[in-house]
């Protein structure tokens, strides 16, 4: 069972006590394989008789398209990007998470409101005033952390999209020059999920070894968490 | 960037004034406020005016939530805080800066009412809104529910579903629960006018003695803020305040 717990206030609309699924995070930077893990996952948890939800940031029916569009056009202050952000996830809690762990599935995450967190305070926004809004984000069974370094996220970085505006933080830092925006970011960025992982006793995996290593680590890791749950 | 702030940390004593109106739908708020607009424009100075929900970038969001039903009262409340945390950095903030006039229709106070009837937490709604910059003054129109729901529906054929509250399953139909719903928000700004220190106006008076209040209250405040251009470069403006009109040939003037 899942308990209906909380990181602050129990939001409006939300009954119960306990759920029968189970609710797993997969966090990390960009770049660092999270998705590929997610995918892998699916097809492990799915073979074994779990069924599945898949769920990531932007992808609510709310605002998951004025999120996307407001980042092309960069339009949007940090302020109002977070409190876009903060629709889309709470949005997805209620018509993906929920009724996923309502109907005894395992809600597989990828990226959760530790994501949204560590980019906003890069960018200088109050702890404390991000620890209230995302206070509404139920408390998951697992968060897995994969963790890296600057270098070697960034073979990984350039061997798939390059260097991305948004993740290499060009929108506040100043200057032209992107290998070295991208550096400070990430290393930033790296420096505020380590404490996160640290105050809030997230799995940590290693993720600079291969794909078959992390998926192992992954896999032992969420085991424990699945036992006692029922199958399809 | 808006930096959350303590609401007293944003603003400088020397630098803009701001002036808010509150109250339920039908309290004659937004009426008293373009009063208040036209003799502050009058007076020469540049005023900036502010609408609660009027982002475009938040906008299609918003309708969207609104016309589907999809706005739970997190969602709502999370998406009205986007909307506010918007025009905040793009207008509301920047003018306060400049040292200008900004009058604002609705302000965190309705999202404090709105939401906590809504049962959204009102410990963690001010803390939400604590980026806001505290205003020069807060007016509240207090007006009993049968007038203003009286006033609001003479002249609407149909409430709408989030206007009336009916999410919250209060009436039947639209008009029983938009009459629960309003005296539940004025219950809540009655918590709010003592905690805020909102002034409030009574709003049953007529039309030009509140509005005499309001500007009794205001102009103190007035005392060196920013002035208007003179002309806004727009030759018809200037020909506006000398009492003639342009003769047509000259109607075509750019902007």
């Amino acid at each position: 069972m899942t308990a209906l717990r909380f990181y602050g206030e129990r939001p409006p609309g939300i009954n119960g006590e306990e759920l029968p699924g189970r609710l797993i995070v997969i966090e990390g930077t960009d770049g660092v394989g999270r998705t590929t893990h997610v995918t892998l996952l699916t097809e492990w948890l799915e073979a074994r008789g779990y069924a599945v939800v898949n769920t990531g940031l932007r992808r609510s029916t709310l605002a998951g398209r004025e999120i996307e569009r407001a980042k092309r056009g960069n339009t949007l202050d940090h302020m109002t990007l977070n409190l876009f952000y903060a629709t889309d996830f709470w949005d997805r809690m209620e018509r993906q998470i929920l009724p996923a762990l309502r109907a005894g599935m395992v809600a597989l995450v990828d990226r959760y409101i530790f994501s949204l967190m560590s980019r906003a305070v890069v960018r200088g926004m109050p702890r404390d005033w991000l620890e209230n809004l995302f206070g509404f984000a139920l408390v998951p069974d697992l968060v897995v952390y994969l963790d890296i370094d600057v270098p070697h996220l960034i073979p990984r970085v350039l061997a798939s999209t390059g260097f991305d505006y948004w993740e290499s933080g060009r929108d506040y830092l100043p200057g032209q020059d992107v290998f070295s925006s991208f550096v400070e970011y990430q290393s930033n960025l790296l420096a505020e999920f380590r404490r996160l992982a640290r105050e809030h006793d997230f799995v940590t995996v290693d993720a600079r070894g291969s794909i078959h290593e992390v998926f192992r680590q992954l896999c032992a890791s969420i085991e424990p968490v699945l036992a006692l749950m029922a199958r399809g | 960037m808006v930096e959350p702030k303590p609401a007293n940390g944003v603003l400088k004593q020397d630098s803009g004034r701001l002036f808010i109106v509150e109250g339920i739908d039908g309290s004659g708020k937004s009426t008293q406020l373009d009063l208040l607009r036209k003799w502050l424009v009058n007076l020469g100075y540049l005023v900036v005016f502010s609408e609660w929900n009027s982002s475009p970038i938040v906008r299609a969001t918003t309708r969207r939530g609104k016309r589907e039903h999809l706005l739970s009262p997190m969602s709502f409340s999370l998406i009205h805080a986007a909307d506010f945390a918007s025009r905040t950095s793009a207008t509301i903030l920047p003018a306060l800066r400049a040292g200008a006039i900004v009058l604002a229709d609705r302000y965190v106070y309705t999202a404090y009412a709105r939401d906590a009837v809504r049962g959204v937490n009102r410990a963690w709604l001010r803390k939400l809104y604590s980026f806001a910059p505290p205003p020069s003054l807060a007016f509240y129109f207090d007006v009993p529910l049968e007038e203003a729901v009286r006033r609001i529906l003479a002249g609407r054929p149909r409430i709408k579903y989030y206007e009336a509250g009916m999410d919250l399953g209060l009436g039947a139909d639209s008009y029983e629960s938009f009459q629960r719903f309003q005296g539940l928000i004025r219950a809540e700004y009655e918590r709010l006018v003592p905690e805020f220190g909102l002034i409030r106006l009574d709003a049953t008076q007529t039309l030009v003695d509140q509005q005499q209040q309001m500007r009794e209250l205001v102009r103190p405040h007035l005392e060196g803020a920013m002035r208007a251009p003179d002309t806004n470069g727009d030759p018809r403006r200037v020909v506006g305040q000398m009492g003639h009109q342009l003769s047509e040939r000259h109607v075509d003037v750019p902007r």
